[in-house]
């Protein structure tokens, strides 16, 4: 199928990444990371590997034994056209696919070496973990304050004073505690798009994951708010490891450290993200951040 | 780049299509306002035909002067009675010297005159009146005998024209008969009619009181009348006796004594008199009017202080009757002389010294009017039988002719809402009674028992259907598969399609019955299915993976289809058991004895088993739609967060769903007050005030079905039940607005996205 893609592409698409600088990155041991095309792909603690990893939708296989490592304290970037399943990858780290029947996955997906697919595993905690953020922001329909203390009191039994504190340390995280501080008590609803996907992820943040995945969190806000989303997730990154779904290929190039790009539910290449935007090894890769398909 | 010169699409249309296209356009949005508006105009039409139909209940009555006049009388007489016939055309005055003067009351000229024919050397001492209807009028004599007058009028046509002729009978004879064999002169007397005897009371100069009847015999032979006298005497208390009033069915003697006292007799052994009670009824006042109440039984008293009071018998613990005080109307200011009550209503007039008119209405509890007449004391006063008009008579002697308008005088607030003490009921009640064969009824409108039964059947079906409907609106919208909901979901909603009159002569006709002999195995239901489910679930669980697997995820809630029948058969097959073991063969026996519980067979159970199933589709239906339409991203967020399936459904869905959920109750609620035929057929329709789940009810949509096709166009009863249906209408607007408004204000707070 790739063969009837013209291969007359220009090797690297100018106005299109800034690397980042190397000094930023932190080098950290190297681990056991799996290789892709007999390259080790990471160089850092891995958070969640993911071994042999194939997904169905009913009879339909959406991802075809994907083997990856996402490294702890980073940002990973999925990129590829729609149906790739990367956002059916990033699903099955917290198993939300679970709500509908019919869906189901094989291989194994460890977080800190615990395979989350067995099915002893307590998905509330690990729900706690590993937390999500969504495309379209998804706050409840109660005041701000709830919506951030409603994932907390699943979790843990704070007194009122505790939970003053986390609402307000989990909106200062995401950045949103200025614009919200008086109107504590307002419906998350009332919120604009931008300041309601920071709220989901203050949600997320709030119950203290270690792991955040973000499915498209900023595709369906402006400019400007995905600005402020993008520097986010640059602070958090710090905390948290992050998963990061997108379409935008200039935002994975910018947030990222590292970058997975998938297609037809196989992961084709992973890698730095400076090398998957400067140097891509498949054909596949170029021609898709070079805009050819997707 | 366009042209400036192409024409743009919309321009290159064929103008013909265009202005066909606009004017379906407008015909849509006009033909929509159209309906719009007709529907709302027609509520409101509703609304206000119901209001136009009840309002004349609450018009004021109105009196108006038609004529005043002087009658001729003798220097020496006085009037002692007045009396009107039924076309209101002419009157009649009793004086005391025995002339009976009939006239015509819209200008006082005489149409005829009798005059008794009094004994020589006797004259007229004491003059009463028998119940108004019957015309009796009695005249005690000074040598101890009585003459008893009867007034009647024939109507005949001549001319094609309306003659009323008055005339006058002697039921005993033209000569007077014996009542004191002492042939002292009487005091005061009293005469009712009773069947074919005429029962005469007298008290004598000397304090006797003395009951005596004439029983008509007719020969077979010569059709000669003859009358058989039986007189009693009756031991009496104390000395004078100011007025006697004889019931008009004889069962009863009332002596109304000096210093507002109160002798009660029971007179019906005729042959045996016996003094119930002797009463003190107004505080050493003495009463100066006593009338019966149409229908002899409660007794009017006013008093020289101008105060009213009603009081009747009323049976006490020992079974023993007793005059009670009843209730008291808004006083005069100065002593009432005559009260004149209505022949075939509980409302009566009432004249003072001041010459001021009362009207009143003794169930409804009212002051209907208050007017003054004159500025003389009124001495006589007349009704007449239909209570469209009055006739009084003040101290200098004119006549007054007045029209009342007063139509329903029943309907107060206190008669539609509040207790009312009613004749010959123990103590206040609610209740609806709303006519009887009788025409001395008093009917009983009270709108609170079946405003009450309306809403009692409508909480034990929501009591039933809320949880069902809802729980079942949440499984089938959160957990059930897809292909299984859109077999489960249409289901339901046809249920809604099924004709109510079906579903209420099932619950009459055989559910009703079922209940009552499985009472034990329909609460036994109740007991064993929860647990016989969870048991099920529990069993599920532990099952082996290859059977738990062979069921596609989402359609485990069919097998509990077997579970729930197998549960009903054991619960109802082992219910006769347990009634035999615990409950000494029948529950019903059991409750009745042991707990003091009546069952009527038709009861709240039954209807709100039957109710229920009428309203589960349409609450299950509004409630599904809303939680289904709960977006799916709310839940995965919920998930996502760690929360449990059913801490999503509770704190998110739920929440979420909420404006839907509450709409869908109060629909339900809607249909079930508004629901006619199965209240109708289930319900017994007894109009009782009990909560008790074994009790019936009367709904107001029931009463107005039921007695709608019984009532006179027009009358009081037909205005109260349209007066029901208009409360019925305010129910169910009062729910849909509530609704709307609650709706509306969690729309608001809990608006999805």
């Amino acid at each position: 199928m790739f063969e009837n893609i013209k291969s007359s592409l220009p090797r690297k698409v100018p106005n299109m990444y800034i690397p980042p600088e190397p000094s930023q990155r932190k080098s950290s041991p190297v681990m056991n990371t799996p290789e892709l095309n007999g390259q080790p792909v990471v160089e850092s603690v891995a958070k969640i590997s993911v071994r042999n990893l194939s997904f169905f939708y009913g009879r339909h296989q959406a991802l075809h034994d994907i083997t990856l490592d996402i490294p702890e304290k980073r940002v990973t970037a999925f990129i590829g056209p729609s149906g790739c399943g990367k956002s059916t990858l990033l699903r099955c780290y917290n198993r939300v696919y679970e709500m509908y029947p019919g869906h189901s996955a094989t291989g194994e997906i460890l977080i800190d070496g615990t395979n989350i697919l067995a099915r002893s595993m307590d998905l509330n905690r690990l729900r706690a973990k590993v937390g999500m953020v969504f495309q379209k922001p998804t706050p409840f329909p109660m005041s701000i304050y709830d919506n951030i203390a409603f994932g907390v009191r699943m979790h843990e039994r704070l007194s009122r004073v505790e939970m003053n504190d986390r609402v307000e340390w989990a909106l200062r995280k995401a950045a949103l505690w200025d614009e919200v501080k008086d109107k504590l008590k307002d419906s998350g609803t009332a919120l604009s798009g931008g300041q309601q996907q920071r709220l989901c992820i203050a949600r997320g943040i709030a119950v203290k994951p270690e792991v955040l995945l973000l499915d498209e969190p900023a595709s369906a806000l402006d400019p400007i708010s995905t600005l402020k989303i993008e520097e986010l997730i640059n602070e958090l990154k710090s905390d948290y490891t992050i998963v990061i779904v997108t379409h935008n290929m200039q935002q994975a190039a910018r947030i990222s450290d590292y970058t997975a790009f998938l297609y037809l539910g196989k992961l084709i290449e992973y890698d730095d993200t400076n090398v998957i935007f400067t140097t891509p090894r498949h054909k596949e890769t170029e021609d898709y951040i070079t805009g050819r398909y997707g | 780049m366009i042209e400036p010169t192409t024409p743009k699409p919309w321009q290159r249309l064929n103008p013909r299509l265009l202005l066909w296209r606009l004017g379906w356009d407008r015909v849509a949005r006009h033909g929509i306002a159209f309906g719009g508006i007709s529907i709302i105009l027609a509520i409101v039409l509703i609304f206000f035909y119901l209001a136009y139909v009840v309002a004349p209940l609450f018009k004021p009555a109105r009196t108006e002067a038609v004529a005043t006049y002087v009658l001729p009388q003798h220097a020496e007489a006085r009037s002692v009675f007045l009396a009107m016939e039924e076309q209101d055309e002419i009157g009649l005055r009793v004086s005391s010297d025995g002339l009976l003067l009939f006239f015509k009351l819209a200008d006082g000229s005489v149409v005829k005159q009798s005059q008794l024919h009094i004994p020589h050397g006797t004259s007229i001492t004491a003059f009463n009146s028998g119940e108004p209807a019957h015309g009796l009028m009695v005249f005690g004599l000074s040598n101890g005998n009585a003459l008893v007058v009867r007034h009647h009028y024939d109507v005949s046509y001549p001319d094609n024209k309306r003659l009323i002729s008055p005339e006058v009978d002697y039921p005993l004879g033209e000569k007077p008969v014996r009542v004191d064999d002492k042939h002292k002169p009487l005091h005061q007397v009293a005469v009712q009619e009773n069947g074919d005897a005429l029962v005469l009371a007298a008290s004598t100069d000397d304090h006797r009181l003395l009951l005596v009847s004439f029983e008509k015999q007719t020969s077979f032979l010569s059709e000669e009348v003859t009358f058989a006298r039986q007189a009693t005497s009756l031991e009496h208390p104390v000395g004078n006796i100011n007025q006697l009033l004889l019931d008009k069915d004889v069962r009863e003697l009332y002596t109304v004594n000096e210093g507002g006292e109160l002798s009660y007799f029971d007179v019906s052994d005729r042959s045996n008199p016996v003094l119930v009670q002797h009463i003190e009824v107004a505080k050493g006042r003495n009463i100066t009017a006593a009338r019966f109440l149409a229908g002899g039984i409660s007794l009017l008293l006013a008093t020289e202080r101008g105060r009213i009071m009603q009081w009747f018998p009323v049976r006490d613990e020992s079974g023993k009757e007793r005059l009670t005080f009843i209730r008291e109307f808004e006083p005069h200011r100065s002593a009432i002389t005559q009260l004149a009550p209505e022949y075939n209503r509980k409302g009566f007039l009432a004249v003072d010294a001041d010459g001021q008119l009362g009207i009143y209405h003794s169930t409804a509890h009212v002051t209907v009017l208050k007017k003054r007449i004159t500025d003389k004391a009124i001495d006589q006063l007349a009704i007449s039988p239909r209570a469209n008009a009055l006739l009084a008579e003040d101290a200098s002697g004119r006549m007054f002719f007045w029209r009342i308008e007063n139509e329903h005088p029943e309907v107060s607030w206190s008669s539609l809402w509040g207790k009312v003490w009613y004749e010959s009921y123990q103590q206040p009640e609610y209740l609806w009674q709303s006519s009887s064969a009788s025409n001395d009824f008093e009917p009983k409108f009270s709108l609170t028992p079946i405003s009450f039964g309306t809403l009692k059947a409508a909480f034990y079906a929501m009591l039933l259907a809320v949880p069902l409907s809802i729980m079942g609106a949440m499984f089938t919208a959160q957990f059930m598969a897809p292909r299984m909901r859109r077999v489960v979901k249409p289901s339901i909603e046809i249920m809604e399609a099924l004709p109510t009159v079906i579903l209420g002569f099932l619950a009459g006709l055989w559910l009703a019955p079922f209940v009552e002999t499985n009472l034990l195995g329909i609460f036994s239901l109740l007991l064993i299915i929860p647990p016989a489910v969870i048991l099920a679930a529990y069993a599920w669980q532990r099952a082996p993976a290859n059977i738990r697997h062979s069921v596609p995820d989402g359609w485990e809630a069919a097998l509990l289809i077997p579970v729930v029948i197998l549960a009903s058969v054991v619960a109802l097959e082992l219910s006769p058991w347990l009634e035999v073991q615990f409950f000494g063969g029948s529950l019903r026996t059991w409750l009745s004895q042991n707990l003091g519980v009546d069952y009527d067979q038709r009861n709240a159970l039954v209807v709100g088993i039957a109710m229920g199933f009428a309203v589960i589709p349409t609450i299950f239906s509004i409630a599904e739609d809303a939680l289904f339409a709960v977006p799916k991203h709310l839940v995965q967020g919920s998930l996502a967060l760690g929360a449990t399936p059913w801490q999503t459904l509770v704190r998110v869905v739920i929440l979420t769903a909420s404006p839907g959920i509450f709409s869908a109750v109060m629909i339900g609620l809607g249909r079930a007050v508004g629901e006619t035929m199965i209240v109708l057929m289930a319900t017994g329709n007894t109009p009782v005030m009990d909560f008790s789940i074994f009790q019936g009810m009367r709904t107001l949509s029931a009463n107005v079905a039921v007695e709608m096709p019984e009532s006179e166009l027009g009358s009081t009863h037909y205005r109260v039940l349209f007066l029901a249906a208009l409360v019925l209408f305010v129910f169910t607007f009062v729910f849909n607005t509530v609704a709307e408004i609650v709706r509306q204000r969690l729309r608001r707070k809990y608006s999805s996205l």
